[in-house]
């Protein structure tokens, strides 16, 4: 708890405002010049902004990709409440103060291994952040699932990298994971054309049953996501006896470990104990936490 | 350089119950963890403040409230972290070796639930390289129903007596809002044998959530912090000021400070030193600012020492009889 090992390891930059722009499906893509940011941010990482000098308190949002030679970071939100409201409003050029890069990531498996991917609703930036890093890395064999009920804020197209063992509904993928050479598929329950009319958990299921035990085996699941989505997350890590990474949401004030306002109950050597999701998470073993 | 000597060098730098602090900002118990919390923050130095007060510490381990524990609410928030800590014992034994004393002074903030739990931590804490104790009174006191400790002040002061038995160091008793008569109990306190005063802790509250009409926190009330309680602080810290200065006991004014024309204020109004909590969560960086600050306020003031100030406060003389029902 009182080590010197973390001093100066997160920082405060004044970033201006590169865009901000409304996506279809009404979420809003942010981009940020803040150099330090963009080279230290790990996939599951957040930074923690000023969105409205007339709020007391900051607002975490998570980090969905960085170019660290361009010093950028991009962020996607939903507005829901007076701060993301007030953030839709700023405009290029303005100055956005924030601290980052907060919390402990996704950590990757050292062996070759099968990542699976669940992202849903606001919880799809982290899960397309490690994406874009596990792409870069040719030891493993990513597939991700993504859930929305809004329009996705991102190009889709049909797939062509095949998934075994899913429903012909499920036709359709997001243009930068096909990219990436990561097959990936989306869910919906509104309804949304090429996708999948369920949760991700499902999909997920139908592709784990097909699988051979010993790949099965090498799987291992990263989730983001609402808290119920996350439940079901573990509930299936569980029943197919495998790793589960989530990154869970709380309340925030500090985000920088200071108030313990952030908590969760986690069960560690069958004690609970209270962890912050600041900086303790917001990524956790799902079995210790569910 | 010596600490005595700065302290007449530099016009921030003040004593404190004897202690020397660097400058009067305090940053307070329960936002900064246990002390090394915001040393992550690249820029922000222990030595931009005065003193640091410790995470509220209990005689054994609590886990704390459920979630969730704080809530946004205009110009402020709700805290119910419910005194999550290690215990005093994992405190003295594992924390303050980590603790770099040359920084500033660190100051433990000690809790209970009964007058020898209080008792129990203070003497624990007496036998460590700790600068300073305060005591958490706004408490419940599980013998007397859950009233908390200072709400009462024949009870508060039993137990600054009980924990003034017990340690030679600087003993700081922290005053709650949530009583009748914050200077009649800062008097029986002082009367107790405190060497000084923080004024004020939070002030009772509760937000509700009209869709699932559930109260947002998982403890249903909460303690208020930030800007919204400034303006009741400030009268706070200039109500027990007209008690502490007759006995030379020197008052840690908190509440809301977000800059520095609000630590100014608190200056004015009586404090000695002045408390950063919840302005931390939104600028971390914001003690070196509010040094800043103060200075330019001295300069242009053509003050020589930021001690002129405490208490320097000029009541308006009403033409008519004082009412003080606000009407
Ligand atoms: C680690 C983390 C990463 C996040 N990443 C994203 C993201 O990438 N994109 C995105 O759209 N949203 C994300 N969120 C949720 C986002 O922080 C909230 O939607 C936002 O704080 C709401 O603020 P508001 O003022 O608009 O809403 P209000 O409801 O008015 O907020 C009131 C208070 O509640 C808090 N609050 C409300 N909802 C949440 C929530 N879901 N999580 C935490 N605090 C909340 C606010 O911070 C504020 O203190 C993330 C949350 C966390 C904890
Ligand atoms: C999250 C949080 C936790 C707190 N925990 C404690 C505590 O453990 N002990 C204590 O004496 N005061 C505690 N306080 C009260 C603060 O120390 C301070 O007195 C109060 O917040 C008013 O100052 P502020 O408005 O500058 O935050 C806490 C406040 C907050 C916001
Ligand atoms: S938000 Fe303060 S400890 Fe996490």
């Amino acid at each position: 708890m009182s080590s010197t090992a973390h001093r100066d390891t997160l920082f405060v930059e004044q970033a201006p405002i590169i865009h901000n722009h409304r996506c279809p499906g009404g979420q809003y893509l942010l981009r940020l010049k803040a150099p330090i940011c963009a080279q230290k941010a790990q996939p599951g990482q957040f930074i923690h902004l000023q969105c409205d000098p007339h709020l007391p308190l900051r607002r975490p949002l998570s980090i969905l990709s960085t170019d660290a030679d361009a010093g950028v970071v991009d962020l996607l939100y939903l507005p829901v409440g007076q701060g993301t409201q007030t953030l839709t409003t700023r405009k290029a050029g303005e100055i956005l103060d924030l601290i980052g890069p907060i919390g402990q990531p996704f950590s990757l498996p050292a062996h070759a291994s099968r990542p699976l991917l669940l992202g849903g609703g606001v919880g799809i930036p982290p899960v397309l952040f490690l994406a874009a890093r596990l792409a870069a890395n040719a030891h493993h064999q990513p597939l991700a699932f993504l859930g929305s009920e809004l329009p996705f804020p991102f190009d889709t197209r049909k797939a062509a990298l095949d998934i075994p063992g899913l429903p012909t509904e499920a036709s359709d993928t997001l243009s930068c994971c096909e990219d990436w050479g990561i097959p990936t598929r989306l869910s919906s329950r509104a309804g949304l054309p090429g996708c999948f009319n369920g949760f991700v958990t499902e999909l997920a299921d139908h592709w784990l049953k097909q699988l051979a035990p010993a790949e099965r085996a090498k799987v291992t699941i990263y989730a983001c996501g609402p808290h119920p989505m996350l439940a079901a997350c573990a509930a299936l890590a569980k029943a197919y006896q495998l790793p589960c990474q989530v990154s869970l949401e709380e309340h925030m004030a500090c985000g920088v470990g200071g108030c313990a306002g952030c908590v969760v109950e986690t069960q560690q050597d069958g004690q609970p104990r209270m962890q912050r999701v600041c900086v303790d998470g917001p990524v956790f073993d799902a079995y210790q936490v569910f | 350089m010596t600490a005595e000597m700065l302290a007449h060098d530099d016009e921030l730098a003040i004593r404190f119950c004897g202690l020397s602090f660097a400058t009067p900002l305090v940053l307070l118990s329960g936002c900064v963890g246990f002390a090394e919390e915001y040393t992550r923050v690249a820029g922000f130095s222990h030595r931009q403040t005065g003193a640091v007060c410790l995470k509220g510490t209990t005689g054994q381990a609590r886990l704390g409230n459920p979630a969730h524990r704080i809530c946004e609410t205009p110009m402020g928030m709700l805290n119910a972290i419910g005194l999550q800590n290690p215990g005093v014992d994992y405190v003295v034994k594992h924390i303050l070796p980590t603790l770099d004393f040359s920084e500033t002074r660190f100051i433990a903030n000690v809790s209970g639930s009964t007058v020898e739990e209080y008792v129990e931590v203070t003497q624990r804490f007496e036998d460590s390289p700790i600068d300073a104790i305060e005591i958490n009174i706004s408490c419940p006191n599980v013998k007397q129903g859950g009233v908390a400790f200072g709400n009462d002040p024949a009870m508060a002061a039993r137990v600054v007596a009980a924990c003034r038995a017990v340690t030679q160091k600087p003993l700081i008793t922290k005053l709650s809002p949530n009583q009748t008569d914050i200077a009649h109990s800062a008097h029986c306190c002082i009367e107790a044998g405190t060497d000084g005063l923080s004024v004020m802790n939070t002030l009772m509250g509760m937000a509700i959530d009209a869709e699932t009409r559930r109260p947002v926190l998982g403890n249903n009330q909460g303690g208020l912090s930030g800007p919204a309680i400034k303006p009741v602080a400030l009268l706070k810290v200039h109500q027990v000021y007209q008690v502490a200065k007759r006995h030379n006991i020197p008052i840690i004014g908190q509440g809301g400070v977000s800059n520095a024309r609000d630590a100014l204020e608190f200056l004015i109004a009586g404090a000695s030193a002045v408390g950063i909590g919840t302005a931390l969560f939104y600028d971390p960086l914001i003690c070196a600012k509010i040094n800043d600050g103060i200075r330019d306020y001295l300069t242009r003031h053509q003050l020589r020492h930021v001690s002129e100030l405490t208490g320097s406060l000029t009541l308006n003389s009403p033409a008519r009889p004082p009412v003080s029902c606000g009407a």
